[in-house]
């Protein structure tokens, strides 16, 4: 059967084609396989990542009251901010006073200066006293000096909240005609100060990232598989259209002609022609399905789903192909037109921007105005696991697409050819 | 039994206004080369493009192997082989892969196919160099498969358009050994060329064609004879050519003179007689010949004396 013969030649010949084996396999793979990197690698480590340790050096001048008793706000502060959890964080240096502080921060020596002002005990335990704590910083950094301003708001939240609170007793207290205890002030600073030092306050909260391998790996499938879905659609379309344009090449090349010479119909060569398209489309999609599933661990979906998803990305790849191809006489034209078109409507289609959080709603209805929208909506309802019956109008829209590109693209070569 | 293996009768073809081929006719009789001979543009290709149903023609009637190429062209096409003026291979597929492919063109498969691959190899010298790639050979070895992929299915007719053009002399030389080895094998051969040696060495008929037409048709004597047996002078003189045009014209013995720039063409019957009188004429108009070199009458001349040109104009 001559339209098999041709559709082989053709196959042999793509598949001998470094360029085409590149846009085939190696260009999507290898754009995905960045991509996974890329996020796969902050993902990694069991779900955490790293900050620098930022350098402070404080100045406590807190000078309490002897009438006060043991209690220190200054050393409480400092303690809390050596506290062993926050030690990968931050590296306190202790120095005499603000100007040492400033002078390290100046060195770059430390990233913040923090000074704790000499009436920062009164402050936290008289009702009607505030205190300052000055925080002096290296101005190219951000992230440290913003958590340690943040850990001492906190710490300072608390003291203000317990003052608050002492000041409602006292009102209460008064009104009800009672002595109010003349040291509750202090007291409640100082349980406030025990409830920081004993961390219980972490407990309120859990963040818990996925445990376990097969968690992470889940996570990173269900990140890669749409971006991979994006680079399958794109390529298949590239690699239809850069197969019908052998149409053209074989036209200069002369062999085109000589084609039409031997007995076999016109119809039957350009068949095969396109037979060998379709043919190398369905083995590209199917090794590019199989190696991102063992690559990058992509589920792509249940078999049928995959399966009808398959065959109308190839039909729909093949049909835009031959059109676009059948309005070209050149290959000098091939390469702009291409580029251009496969570029534009991979654009409005949606295959750049998959991955990318908070895309208006209207960029989904534009991809649908092109085959390739269709093709990325039926792979990612494979992708989140539903069956024929959902994804069954993407499928349908795509083959009709496809159909009727066929038909355009082969009444144009026909007219061309025969 | 099939006297002729082509018989084309006032065939035309028109591109829109543009007239490419005029009523053309001549027969090809089985066994036989036949030449078309005529200088580029001359519808040659246009003529061998509507015998091979590439193109349809706009009038008139052709018949290959008795198949009309109107009415019948998948009969037609399955009975000759077809050898291109450019190599029309694929260059990354190797010899025979090629020679392979363009066989089951033609309906051969498994050991038959390879079998003829073989021969066709041996045919046109490339046995050694069947598995590389096309890309790799030179243009002369390119022409050598360009044949052989037309001798795959062992036609009737071969039609071969300039097989030997920008080609080396070696390679030049084995293409038209393995002509003349395939005709004295049977094989009828149409050859379009403009080069004269070739149809002059090859051709058992030859139709010289200019401008859409064929001029005359005939054996290589034939048209010879056309000119009668003229010899023909080739002078280049030091000035306009125009100095001695009217003086040679007058001079006896000679039958015709075509003149451009520095160069004259003289048509003699004898040049040893001619010559004393075209150089004393020359001296007497102070002008001075440069060179002068005498040929016997060739195919060349007959082009000249039809079409007042050179042929390779």
């Amino acid at each position: 059967m001559n339209l098999m013969v041709v559709a082989f030649k053709d196959l042999k010949r793509v598949f001998r084609s470094p360029f085409a084996l590149v846009m085939m396999f190696g260009a999507p793979l290898l754009i995905a396989g960045l991509l996974y990197f890329a996020f796969g690698g902050m993902m990694s480590g069991g779900g955490s990542f790293n900050l620098p340790t930022t350098r402070v050096a404080i100045a406590n001048l807190d000078q309490p009251n002897p009438s006060e008793g043991t209690f220190k706000a200054g050393e409480m502060l400092i303690k809390f901010l050596k506290n062993e959890d926050l030690a990968d964080m931050l590296k306190i240096t202790m120095v005499p006073d603000e100007i040492s502080a400033h002078s390290m921060v100046d060195q770059q020596q430390a990233d913040v200066a923090l000074i704790i002002p000499a009436n920062f005990t009164q402050a936290a335990v008289a009702p009607e006293q505030t205190a300052s704590v000055l925080l002096y910083q290296d101005p190219t950094l951000t992230i440290g000096p913003g958590i340690v301003k943040d850990l001492v708001n906190h710490f300072m939240d608390g003291f203000s909240g317990a003052k608050i609170a002492v000041k409602i007793s006292e009102s209460a207290i008064q009104k009800s005609d009672k002595q109010a205890d003349p040291g509750l002030s202090e007291k409640t600073a100082k349980q406030y100060a025990d409830y920081l030092g004993n961390s219980s306050h972490a407990e309120a909260l859990h963040i818990v990232s996925p445990s376990g391998e097969a968690a992470q790996t889940e996570s990173r499938s269900a990140m890669i598989g749409p971006i991979m879905a994006g680079m399958l659609v794109l390529f298949v379309f590239f690699m239809g259209a850069n197969g019908a344009q052998s149409i053209i090449r074989e036209q200069e090349d002369g062999t085109l002609a000589r084609l039409f010479t031997t007995p076999a119909s016109a119809l039957t060569i350009l068949g095969g022609k396109f037979v060998g398209v379709f043919i190398a489309l369905i083995i590209q999609t199917v090794i590019l399905l199989a190696a991102s599933a063992l690559i990058f661990h992509i589920s792509w979906g249940k078999p049928l789903s995959v399966f009808l998803a398959t065959l109308s990305l190839v039909i729909a790849a093949t049909g835009f192909g031959v059109m676009l191809m059948s309005f070209i006489k050149s290959t000098s034209q091939t390469g702009p037109i291409l580029g251009g078109v496969m570029t534009l409507t991979g654009m409005l289609g949606g295959l750049f921007s998959n991955g990318i959080p908070n895309i208006p709603e209207i960029m989904d209805k534009i991809a649908l105005t092109m085959p390739q929208g269709w093709a990325m909506l039926a792979w990612k309802l494979s992708l989140a696991g539903n069956g024929a019956g959902t994804i069954i109008l993407p499928i349908l829209v795509l083959t009709i697409l496809g159909i009727l590109f066929f038909g355009i693209g082969l009444t144009l070569f026909r007219k061309r050819f025969i | 039994m099939i006297q002729k293996a082509i018989q084309v009768q006032n065939l035309q073809k028109c591109f829109g206004e543009f007239v490419a081929v005029k009523g053309v006719g001549f027969d090809v009789q089985q066994g036989e080369i036949f030449s078309l001979l005529g200088p580029n543009g001359a519808g040659k290709s246009t003529t061998i493009s509507m015998l091979s149903c590439l193109l349809a023609p706009s009038g008139g009637e052709a018949n290959v192997m008795g198949h009309s190429i109107v009415r019948e062209a998948q009969a037609v096409k399955a009975s000759i082989g077809i050898v291109p003026q450019d190599i029309a291979l694929y260059g990354d597929l190797s010899a025979r892969e090629n020679l392979n492919f363009w066989g089951r063109m033609y309906g051969l498969r498994g050991g038959i196919l390879a079998k003829r691959v073989d021969e066709v190899l041996e045919i046109i010298g490339l046995t050694d160099r069947q598995k590389d790639r096309l890309d790799k050979f030179s243009g002369g070895m390119k022409r050598r498969v360009n044949i052989g992929a037309a001798l795959m299915h062992k036609p009737a007719v071969i039609i071969m358009d300039e097989p030997t053009v920008g080609i080396d002399p070696q390679s030049r030389r084995h293409i038209l050994d393995n002509i003349k080895e395939l005709n004295s094998q049977g094989m009828s051969v149409l050859y379009t060329t403009h080069y004269m040696e070739e149809a002059q060495e090859l051709s058992d008929h030859i139709a010289i064609m200019d401008q859409g037409k064929v001029i005359a048709c005939g054996t290589h004597d034939e048209l010879v004879k056309m000119v009668g047996e003229l010899d023909r002078i080739n002078v280049t003189i030091n000035v306009e050519a125009e100095k001695v045009l009217a003086d040679w014209q007058m001079t006896e013995g000679v039958q015709k003179v075509f003149a451009e720039d520095g160069h004259l063409t003289v048509l003699a019957e004898d040049s040893n007689l001619v010559l004393p009188h075209l150089f004393e004429s020359a001296t007497r108009a102070k002008v001075r010949i440069t060179s002068v070199d005498i040929q016997e009458p060739n195919l060349e001349s007959v082009f000249l004396h039809l079409t007042g040109k050179a042929l390779r104009d």
